[in-house]
């Protein structure tokens, strides 16, 4: 409850000021149409009555006549405003929220960010966002609109025709259909629930499977990975029948109550006119009243049966919201004086020995170190702690003679260039890749680059900068994604270049080339490249043994 | 792709077939009780007639029946509801497994796996509304309102004359607003799309963007995709609220009128619009309660219509989607004996296509336990050879040669079962280290594996050793570690042929000999091996190597 509460918040403050218009309008909606039903009734058997008693020309027929058309109208065009201010209101939330958890992400660690999965990211961000769209339009507004109106529409059917007739009304409603809601919530929460869950997880596993399908064929099972979606398939299915089922049912028992109170209305009316408590044409109006008040529970067992869905998401969607974000410091940075470590040690979570320990390093612009050791020595790790990007490190480092940790995140990757070993590209064009690096690129610089690079040809047989690669990408062979990288770091001009494995997948001889064309491009950076390649320790000015 | 008009998608034609009879049968059911209405309205007419004329109590008989066929209408909507709503689900779920075989078996991927999963699990059920309500509102609307307009004409033909013109300009208004409808919805589910194929790639690149400085960059972009899919999304709901509006107030205007001429009639104002005789009081009520229900099936059209422009935008996608051509992996993907014969491999004068672009596979002959390395500059299609060689990718030209037989779609399964490649970039599902490594849970191998693939001490160093997920693209353990892991797998497989793509990249000297030794362990073994490399140690360590031809005259400035 306090899930749901805490959600419904969260759409409704988007604005506020919207909303509540939107719920007094949605309130007159349902005044106007009782009101219309009813006037309508009582002006039809008052007209017939006075026919019969022949006093037709005395009859005002105008002010009500008017009032019917006029509540026609309103109640129309008040349904559309309605509509519009919620709608919209709640779409903006949703675009908010949308936002926000992708930025949240993006203030993750980079270890966290690694380790992220994206296919789970993405429904987070996708479908369990879209799933609190009913919270506000199918679950609270119409409830409690519900739920006023009935309690004005008791007040006024006491004062025109009689207690009887409007207890009778209004207690079939609220016991009626409170106990019909009531179990509905019970009957379909865990259903709404699991088949929000399957939708996700089917999802998910596409995804999963279109990026491992070269695995999942070579391995013999993609056909039980497709079964498997099957099976994900039937559990949402079952769901959803079981949802069908109920709400159908509820449906079922709803238009029964509405019948059964319309009825009791017509023989209740019967009666009260019989013994002259009432004139038939005031007793009309409790019947129509009784009918038109149909619509205000009809629609309510939609937003009930998303209880559990709603609930499920709110709980993911909010779960994690105390990642605290990273506020940016302020700092001058001088430029030309390289990157040095001093006495810096490291131990890794859970570890029983330092990682790095009481290491020394000092690289001067213009200068090229190769990181050289075995696996596992920390040469990766090395080259995270001089980015910024693992920060629980002890002694000091100093991008061009500042202190690391005095620097905000974006002065630091104004100055400071890291390529890990595992980069991703993204699906678009070639340029695109590119303008990650430079919003304000230029095709000249671009085709420069590429040429530093050796990977011009490439591009000009896939059609140029405006050349499109597949998703995460896809289309470029292990040596070419990895120049595109290179290409993209280069469009930083840091000063200090930190790269991991550079020319992984690339034959010496276009190796050579890279490397010359990386230094060509940045003749006065301090570049830093862990590796064990003899064309990278060759290009180096010298060498760095990590034991 | 969206075609001047609501023509005919190929995909809905399919889908309104199969549909077919289930509609027939839901339609008639709620034709029907959208006919009975009538005799629910002269119950409560009679009932509302005789209070006026000082007989109330009598006809206690009418409220009962008013109830009766209440109830009994309920009952065929309830009954309708259900056979509809089995029939869509049926449908949907045989078009998702449709799609998702056939995207999977594709040799070039068609779509971005977000976007494929968007339109799975989020458009298709998009069909449901579509299938449920349409074709149940054309049918009921070709019969109810026939039905209500005569009965209020036999009673007075004024009252009939103002449904008559009111009704019909609906559908008009309809199929105006339908064309705006349909074109809105093509936009939302394009945006979905694209939106989708942002968010899985820039999620994929976090880390990427984050070091680049991009990441304002990155958030600006999604939100304004996030926007635009917000705009789309709101256009599509003003078109429907604004036709919604329009009907309700043609309906309330109708209903009004009626009212009114049936108030003038009864006062004795109006003495026209009857077939001579007095309108009673009974009639007036009975035509008044008839009014709305005459409008009532004209605006579910109108609403489903927008169901109709939604499902075939959906439709149109699935269309475009189909008609893209390409070819298939050869093999189901399936599990399949291992292919009988030793384990030979021979290429001749083949030629795969990559991105359109032929690539020629060099001249091949391996023996059994032979360990041979394949060169070639960057660029040059080795992995393309290695992926041909494992018939993940169909031939355009020639022919490959394993065990004896023709790699072929009758092939391929039985081949791959001996079959393990070793890739560059390794994508690790979401399960369990364990679970991945040894899917069919043999369980007892597992440590030998690991053990003979030098994979042991990896595991060791994980912090929740086999019961740990790694990321997606292996974060957790370095490349040339989730490689040992690929190593470890083959061995426990069992595999006798193992193609390994760059196996050393990333890996210092030691331990890339390592590696080496663990391929020419498996050679020892009596598995062939072939490793596509440039790195001299690698090249240096097996038997022989062999070059990739030079590119083909296809490609320009080579």
């Amino acid at each position: 409850m306090k899930l749901l509460w805490t959600a419904f918040r969260l759409i409704w403050s988007a604005a506020p000021g919207a909303m509540w218009r939107g719920a007094l309008m949605f309130v007159a909606v349902l005044l106007m149409g009782a009101a219309l039903l009813g006037l309508s009734g009582w002006f039809i058997t008052a007209t017939g009555l006075a026919g019969i008693a022949g006093i037709g020309i005395a009859f005002d027929v105008f002010r009500p006549s008017a009032g019917v058309r006029l509540l026609a109208l309103g109640r129309a065009g008040t349904r559309y405003g309605e509509r519009l201010l919620t709608h919209d209101a709640t779409l903006r939330a949703l675009s908010a929220l949308r936002t926000s958890l992708m930025r949240r992400l993006s203030r993750l660690s980079l270890p966290a960010m690694q380790r992220l999965r994206g296919p789970l990211a993405l429904t987070r961000i996708t479908a369990d966002v879209d799933a609190l769209d009913g919270i506000v339009l199918r679950l609270g507004l119409p409830v409690a609109a519900a739920l006023l109106t009935h309690a004005l529409v008791f007040l006024v059917l006491r004062w025109l025709t009689t207690p009887e007739m409007a207890l009778t009304i209004a207690l079939g409603y609220l016991l009626g259909g409170g106990l019909v809601m009531l179990r509905l919530v019970g009957v379909t929460f865990a259903p709404s629930r699991d088949a929000e869950r399957a939708n996700q997880t089917l999802r998910q596993d596409t995804i999963g499977m279109m990026r491992g399908r070269a695995d999942l064929f070579v391995q013999g099972r993609l056909q039980t990975h497709l079964a498997a979606l099957r099976e994900t398939d039937d559990a949402m299915r079952e769901a959803m029948t079981r949802l069908d089922h109920v709400d159908r049912e509820a449906g079922l028992i709803l238009s029964l109550l509405v019948t059964v109170i319309a009825g009791a209305a017509l023989a209740l009316g019967g009666h009260l006119v019989a013994t002259e408590a009432l004139d038939p044409a005031r007793a009309a109006i409790g019947f129509f009243v009784a009918l038109a008040l149909g619509e205000t529970v009809m629609p309510l067992r939609r937003g009930i049966a998303e209880i559990g869905r709603i609930r499920d998401a709110a709980e993911r969607i909010l779960e994690h919201d105390e990642q605290g974000t990273e506020a940016p410091r302020i700092g001058g940075a001088a430029h030309g004086a390289g990157i040095a470590a001093k006495a810096l040690s490291f131990r890794r979570e859970g570890a029983s020995a330092d990682l790095i320990h009481d290491l020394s390093l000092r690289i001067a612009p213009g200068e090229t170190v190769a990181l050289v050791g075995p696996s596992g020595s920390g040469k990766s790790t090395l080259l995270a702690l001089l980015a910024g990007t693992e920060p629980g490190y002890r002694g000091e480092i100093e991008v061009l003679g500042q202190d690391l940790r005095a620097f905000g995140e974006r002065e630091l990757r104004a100055v400071l260039t890291m390529v890990p070993q595992r980069s991703a590209l993204v699906g678009g064009t070639v340029f695109e890749n590119l303008a990650l690096a430079k919003p304000d690129l230029t095709t000249q610089e671009a085709d420069a680059v590429l040429e530093a690079v050796q990977l011009a040809k490439v591009v000009a047989r896939m059609g140029g900068l405006d050349g499109t690669l597949g998703e995460s990408g896809a289309g470029l062979s292990g040596g070419e994604s990895r120049r595109l990288v290179l290409a993209r770091a280069l469009l930083r001009h840091p000063d200090v270049l930190l790269l991991d494995e550079p020319t992984e997948g690339l034959d010496t001889q276009t190796a050579e080339r890279v490397l010359a064309g990386i230094r060509a491009w940045l003749p006065e950076a301090a570049i830093l490249m862990a590796s064990h390649r003899r064309a990278e320790i060759s290009s180096a000015d010298r060498v760095f043994r990590l034991s | 792709m969206s075609r001047n008009s609501s023509a005919k998608s190929a995909a809905l034609a399919r889908i309104d077939r199969a549909a077919r009879p289930a509609l027939k049968r839901a339609s008639y059911a709620l034709t029907l009780a959208g006919v009975l209405w009538p005799v629910q309205a002269g119950a409560a007419a009679l009932s509302i007639q005789a209070w006026a004329q000082g007989n109330p109590d009598g006809l206690l008989w009418a409220a009962l029946l008013f109830v009766a066929i209440g109830a009994l209408r309920a009952l065929l909507d309830h009954w309708a509801g259900g056979v509809l709503f089995r029939m869509a689900d049926g449908l949907i779920s045989e078009e998702r497994h449709e799609l998702l075989a056939r995207e999977a078996g594709r040799a070039e991927q068609a779509a971005s796996s977000a976007a494929l999963a968007a339109l799975a699990a989020q458009k298709l059920p998009l069909l449901t509304p579509y299938l449920t309500r349409y074709y149940p509102a054309m049918t009921r609307v070709k019969v109810v309102p026939v039905v209500l307009l005569a009965l209020t004409f036999y009673i007075s033909w004024a009252a009939g004359l103002v449904l008559l013109v009111a009704g019909p300009l609906i559908p008009v208004f309809m199929a105006l607003i339908g064309m705006a409808a349909k074109q809105a919805s093509e936009r939302q589910m394009v945006e979905i799309g694209a939106l989708n194929d942002l968010l899985i790639d820039r999620l994929s690149a976090l880390a990427d963007i984050r070091l680049l400085d991009a990441t304002k960059q990155a958030e600006d972009d999604f939100e304004a995709r996030a926007e635009g899919l917000r705009h789309r999304t709101m256009a599509v709901l003003r078109v429907a609220f604004l036709s919604s509006t329009v009907l309700e107030l043609f309906s309330a205007l109708g209903v009004a009128m009626v009212a009114v001429y049936v108030g003038f009639s009864l006062l004795g104002e109006m003495q026209f619009g009857t077939w001579g005789g007095e309108l009673t009081l009974y009639y007036g009520i009975f035509i008044l309660l008839l009014a709305p229900e005459y409008f009532q099936p004209l605006r579910d059209l109108a609403a489903a219509w927008h169901d109709r422009a939604a499902a075939l935008a959906v439709a149109e996608e699935m269309d475009a989607l189909e008609a893209i051509e390409s070819d298939t992996v050869p093999g189901q993907g399936g599990k399949a004996a291992p292919l009988a014969g030793i384990a030979t491999l021979s290429t001749r004068g083949a030629v795969v296509l990559r991105g359109g672009q032929p690539v020629a596979l060099p001249e091949i002959d391996l023996v059994q336990g032979e360990t041979v390395a394949l060169c070639g500059p960057s660029g040059a299609g080795k992995t393309s050879c290695l992926l041909a060689l494992a018939g993940l990718v169909p031939l355009a030209e020639g022919r490959i040669v394993v065990a004896g037989t023709d790699l072929d779609e009758a092939t391929a399964d039985a081949w791959r079962t001996r079959l393990t490649l070793i890739p560059q970039a390794v994508h690790m599902p979401d399960m369990t280290l364990r679970a991945f490594l040894d899917p069919d849970a043999t369980g007892g191998g597992l440590d030998t594996a690991l053990k003979a693939a030098h994979a042991d001490g990896i595991v060791a160093a994980l912090p929740d050793g086999l019961e740990t997920r790694l990321g997606e693209t292996g974060a957790g353990v370095s490349g040339g570690e989730a490689r040992r892991f690929l190593v470890a797998r083959a061995i426990l497989r069992g595999a006798d042929v193992v193609l390994a793509d760059e196996p050393t990249a990333d890996l210092d000297p030691d331990t890339a000999a390592t590696l080496i030794a663990s391929l020419k362990d498996l050679a020892q073994a009596g598995a062939t091996v072939l490793v596509a490399s440039h790195d001299p140690q690698v090249i240096a360590a097996m038997d022989r190597h062999i070059d990739m031809p030079p590119a083909q005259k296809g490609e320009s400035g080579a």
